[in-house]
């Protein structure tokens, strides 16, 4: 008897599994958070973009007074 | 704090639709309890026991996305909102039934199906919607 109480929470157990990995995963980069980190990515990629094009002014520049 | 961490509508949907496939189950388990279906591997009493577990847990779930509806989003879709209410009312008077007005028990099959047909309206109308 307690062999089936167990079998049968942990079916209602995997049943919330399989329902939160199948939602999140249809949900997936449409989340908030997967936005917001995709944003930071991208702010950093056009900071060290800026920063590389500074750093080739300021040698063009130095090279120009020389 | 932010506990959704800015996707409200995200986390309403996982628990929503966790409370629906629970809500499935439930069936089964009430179909073993009244013996409509005997399994060899599942006694009525056993399935008894999960199925009040399990309810309790849509319950709570229920309370939860029912206070994230009225706390992140306004009343946009009216059939929502009616489906929503009608479905935490008549949740509400199962478990008064359950726990105290026991000569109302014989209403208890109707009230569990009204419950579910109720919880897949509501379901069906944003989450799942949502996930179309």
């Amino acid at each position: 008897m307690s062999r089936q109480l167990i079998g049968s929470l942990l079916v209602a157990a995997v049943i919330v599994a399989v329902t939160i990995v199948a939602v999140t995963a249809k949900l997936g980069p449409t989340s908030a958070a997967e936005l917001e980190s995709r944003e930071e990515r991208q702010e950093e990629r056009l900071e060290q973009q800026e920063e590389r094009r500074e750093d080739q002014q300021e040698r063009q520049e130095d090279r120009g007074e020389n | 704090m932010d506990l959704v961490q800015g996707n409200p509508t995200e986390v309403k949907v996982v628990l929503a639709s966790v409370a629906t496939a629970l809500a499935i189950y439930q069936l089964v388990l009430i179909s073993i309890v009244y013996r409509k279906i005997r399994p060899s591997f599942l006694q009525a009493e056993p399935a008894a026991f999960t199925h009040r577990a399990s309810g309790d847990t849509i319950a709570f779930l229920l309370i939860v996305v029912a206070i994230m509806c009225l706390s992140y989003f306004e009343l946009e879709d009216a059939f929502h909102a009616v489906t929503g209410l009608l479905l935490l009312v008549v949740l509400a008077l199962k478990v008064v039934v359950i726990r105290w007005w026991h000569s109302a028990s014989r209403f208890l099959p109707a009230l569990g199906i009204t419950v579910f047909l109720l919880l897949a309206a509501t379901w069906a109308s944003t989450a799942g919607a949502f996930l179309a």
